[in-house]
């Protein structure tokens, strides 16, 4: 058995003898033990220290030790009365030490067991079996070196990797934590270890997951799913780069399986420009292995997005007008399915689940590996432009107007937000797929009637340069917080009505992001039946985000009547009619049939999950 | 002249980054090594990317080991003030003397109020402050009889337990700018720690608002050397040109400083910037060249310099 073993060090001896007292915490460390209390046993009429300050001291003055100190009594705040803290200020305290000291304090009393001063050893192994750390109250280095001694004898550790009791102290409940599958034991990350809070949020969410599982082979996918469905009472969420906004690729205390470390990209065929990629990339990092090839893929706007979440949902990107969405390109996938197996999926091999994979894959499988066939593309340019318009509504329509009509080799995408003063500031994106800079010129400068020129860089680049735009994730990972309010549509043209009521909603304020991207070209040249995603045909994908949710959702009504469907990877709504709208009711049937085949349960549900229990009655 | 005689001390002003946890403590660390005598933190609570300051300050000393530390300043509305005193008394125990207490009234009441603190206007949260600091001292008086009991306006307590006892006597530095805070910094306070930027006219501004300190000192009947003047300095920048204050080369720092001192009695310069290179040149260049001209000066005595125009 394990016994962990820790001291108690009271705070009116530390306010007595304060350089001893520490150096016993010091002993402690040194000697391996591996809790240090602070107990506010104080008596008499003077203080002793204040346990939380001393408790945060003993954490800068040692480096690997857990520190218990019970954080401040939680008292309802009473601004008159100079002894009661804030509870919101605790709660910043707390989160502050975990930062500074890498998640070793514990702050609850019940992370410890306090046993007598002169406990004998059968009673500190007793003691042990509720599995926590005993503690003793200590007095002298002699009480340590003999507790020391003790911990060293009854020390049969073996090989596992065992969390000490600071991190243990802040698992999430309903997770069986020391059944984490040997092969994942080592890079799983859980609240408390020195990682976690670079895991557990994303781009645009906050979170606090339970476990984080990390598996880097197929094999090792395969045994995060299985340990996934013995915890089918949690939310599970699926993450490659962390840009879901759709999907919820973060939670609190559920399961993330993050493929992230899959990221390898390599040429399978020069002379197909087949290339094989994990869903671990990014698109910035896809864009660059290629470039030197003088090939690219299309994605989508923004190089931090992943591989992963994007080419299971569309992708439509800088690139489409001319190449197409990204799935049009993936030739086969490797996934895991919800039992475990592992699975090919290509026009010849499971063609219906292949079929379902591009669009709805996030509802089948976890995907471990995408073949993609990916087209020569030289430099092209690419614009950002700022405008300012004093007429937001005209600026839509003839944007809309110019968009459409331009050269396939032209995909520009429009952003503004609300005006400010009555003048709009639009943000142009633009890609045009041309080697000659006069033509690239020629193709930009009709745009330049939407505004006033605020800002423009326009440069010569292969598409490295384009998806470049992204900042690379540090060392804290994402630092999302919150939950995004964002709503999704297929314009099938862009009517002057919408471009009304467009202005309409913009000018309310309730919304601060509006995203047109044009569509057309190549995206209609495949039928819509080739893949589960089967909105081939709109003019322009609509994306709008808000603060506030119902305030998004009061301003976003009336627009509802200009458009058709939605592209699932911007709108965070989970209510079920939203499905219909991402699917149209031949294509959900289509789907909820091969989901009872190929996940029944639903364990694969965090991005437009498809219950395969509904009927199709209950739908309509 | 206005040179209240006080030694000089120099400091750096740490952004308490919560997610550069790890950096902002070695900055506190270079301070300490570059043999600086301050580091202190803001304290903003309600602001979300900044770690507790309590906490820090705590850690920050542990991991250091000559430098003082300081809140520049507490946030009083949401640091209640028994507590306060007993986290400051327990830190200058664990420390050996080297925490000193900056202290404010609060603003930014939105974030005080969206905390669960308390909203005050500018005159109700300068008496507040009064208060507070009479709690606080009280709490640390462990040689007057019985417990901590205090009836006033906007703090009361019954029976508070006194101590600890801090390891020396813990100034209190005040954060002020209008009439009403200088007046309480004079009768009260044992130092005056605003930043510059936040002057009305920079360091012109300093003659009339330390007459008001002065004045209040006199009508308290204390001797206004009895308030240390210290001073933020949040925009500085070493350059091979000057170009204003702290922001040129290191001889005109060391101008600048110097006229400070001897002309407005400014003894503490306290720099923010969070640069570890510009940390380690204000205390091993900077500071000791300060400190050698003013000591010549003082000694000089009667070259004393006139006030600012
Ligand atoms: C700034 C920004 C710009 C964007 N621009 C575009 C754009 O121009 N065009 C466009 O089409 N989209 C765009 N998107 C949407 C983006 O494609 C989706 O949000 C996508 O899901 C992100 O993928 P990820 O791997 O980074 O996200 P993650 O958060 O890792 O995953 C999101 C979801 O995808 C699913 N998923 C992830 N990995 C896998 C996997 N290996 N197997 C199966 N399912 C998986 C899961 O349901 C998960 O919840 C943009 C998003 C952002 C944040």
């Amino acid at each position: 058995m394990i016994m962990e073993i820790g001291i108690v060090l009271d705070a009116s001896r530390l306010a007595r003898a304060p350089l001893e007292t520490v150096e016993l915490a010091r002993l402690a460390e040194e000697r391996g033990l591996d809790l240090v209390v602070v107990a506010d046993a104080a008596t008499g009429t003077s203080a002793g220290l204040d346990p939380w300050t001393a408790a945060v001291w003993l954490a800068g003055s040692t480096r690997r030790i857990a520190i218990g100190a019970p954080a401040g009594a939680t008292t309802a705040p009473d601004p008159t009365d100079p002894q009661a803290q804030y509870p919101s200020v605790i709660a910043k305290a707390l989160d502050s030490i975990d930062l500074l000291a890498q998640g070793r304090i514990i702050s609850d009393p019940a992370g410890w067991v306090v046993a007598p001063r002169d406990a004998k050893p059968a009673e500190l192994a007793r003691l042990a079996e509720a599995d926590l750390p005993v503690v003793v109250p200590v007095d002298s280095r002699e009480d340590v070196e003999r507790l020391a001694a003790l911990a060293a004898e009854g020390d049969h550790r073996s090989g596992v990797r065992r969390r000490s009791a600071a991190v243990r102290a802040q698992r999430k409940p309903g997770i069986d934590y020391d059944g984490v599958p040997a092969s994942l034991a080592d890079a799983a990350v859980e609240p408390g270890d020195p990682q976690y809070r670079s895991l557990s949020s994303t781009y645009l969410r906050g979170g606090a997951p339970g476990l984080v599982l990390r598996p880097s082979t197929p094999a090792e996918v395969s045994d995060a799913i299985e340990f996934a469905r013995r915890h089918r009472h949690l939310p599970l969420g699926i993450r490659s780069a962390g840009h879901g906004i759709s999907g919820r690729s973060t939670n609190r205390g559920g399961l993330v399986i993050d493929v992230g470390a899959m990221n390898t990209i390599s040429v399978v065929d020069p002379v197909r420009r087949l290339v094989r990629i994990g869903p671990g990339a990014t698109w910035k990092q896809v864009a660059e292995a290629l470039t030197p090839h003088g090939w690219a893929l299309g994605s989508g706007d923004y190089g931090g997005v992943g591989v992963g979440g994007l080419a299971t949902a569309a992708g439509i990107g800088l690139l489409s007008r001319n190449h197409g969405l990204t799935i049009d390109h993936l030739r086969s996938v490797d996934l895991v399915l919800a039992d475990g197996r592992q699975v090919r999926a290509s026009r010849e091999h499971n063609p219906e689940l292949f079929w379902a994979v591009r669009g709805a894959g996030a509802n089948f499988g976890i995907a471990t590996s995408f073949e993609f066939e990916v087209d020569e593309v030289g430099e092209v340019g690419w614009a950002q432009l700022v405008l300012l318009s004093t007429d937001i509504e005209q600026s839509l329509r003839r944007f809309a107007e110019l968009a459409s009509s331009a050269p396939r080799d032209t995909t520009v995408f429009l952003v503004t937000g609300q005006p400010r003063a009555g003048t709009s500031t639009i943000q142009l994106f633009a890609v045009v797929d041309n080697p000659d800079p006069d033509t690239v010129v020629a193709r930009l400068t009709p745009f330049l009637e939407l505004g006033a020129l605020a800002g423009q860089q326009v440069v010569m680049t292969p598409y490295s340069g384009v998806m470049g735009n992204a900042a690379d994730v540090g060392p804290n990972g994402h630092q999302g917080f919150g939950e995004p309010n964002s709503r999704s549509a297929f314009l099938p043209t862009l009517t002057p009505e919408f471009a009304r009521d467009a202005a309409a909603m913009l000018r309310s304020g309730g919304v601060y992001f509006f995203e047109l991207r044009a569509m057309g070209g190549a995206i209609a040249d495949v039928a819509p039946g080739e893949a589960s995603f089967s909105h081939r045909t709109p003019a322009f994908q609509l994306t709008a985000m808000g603060q506030n949710n119902q305030r998004l959702n009061a301003v976003w009504e009336p627009l509802r009547q200009h458009f058709d469907g939605l592209y699932l990877s911007f709108e965070t709504d989970r209510s079920p009619e939203r499905l219909l709208d991402a699917f149209p009711a031949p294509v959900l049937e289509r789907l909820r049939t091969l989901k009872h085949r190929y996940d029944p349960d639903n364990l694969f549900r965090d991005n437009f999950a498809i219950d395969p229990r509904t009927t199709k009655e209950a739908q309509a | 002249m206005t040179d209240y005689g006080h030694d000089l001390l120099f400091g750096a002003f740490i952004t308490p980054a919560a997610q550069q946890a790890r950096q902002v403590v070695d900055l506190a660390v270079t301070a300490d090594r570059a043999g600086l005598d301050l580091v202190s933190f803001q304290d903003h609570p309600y602001q979300a990317s900044y770690l507790d300051t309590s906490t820090l300050l705590a850690f920050a000393a542990a991991r250091t080991e000559r430098v003082h530390l300081n809140a520049n300043v507490t946030s009083l509305p949401l640091r209640p003030p028994a507590v306060l005193a007993r986290a400051a008394a327990s830190l200058d125990i664990l420390s050996g003397g080297r925490f000193e207490l900056g202290i404010g009234a609060g603003a930014f009441w939105d974030g005080i109020a969206a905390m669960g603190g308390r909203r005050l206007s500018a005159a109700q949260g300068v008496t507040a402050l009064r208060e507070g600091i009479e709690i606080i001292r009280e709490i640390w008086d462990t040689t007057a009889p019985g417990e901590v009991s205090y009836d006033g306006q906007y703090y009361s307590v019954k029976g508070a337990r006194r101590g600890p006892r801090p390891a020396h006597d813990i100034p209190i530095w005040v954060g002020a700018y209008k009439p009403k805070m200088l007046a309480l910094t004079g009768a009260v306070a044992d130092g005056w720690l605003p930043s510059i930027e936040y002057l009305p006219r920079g360091a012109d501004s300093l003659p009339e608002l330390n007459a008001r300190i002065d004045g209040a000192a006199h009508d308290a009947g204390r001797d206004p050397a009895a308030v240390r003047r210290l001073m933020n300095f949040m925009k500085v920048q070493l350059s091979s040109a000057p170009r204003g204050l702290l922001n040129g080369p290191p001889a005109a720092w060391v101008d600048q400083i110097v006229d400070l001192a001897l002309r407005d009695g400014i003894s503490a310069f306290i720099i923010g910037g969070d640069d570890p290179s510009i940390t380690e040149r204000f205390g091993a260049e900077i500071a000791p060249a300060v400190r050698e001209v003013v000591e010549r000066e003082r000694k000089a005595g009667a070259a004393a310099r006139p006030p600012r125009a």
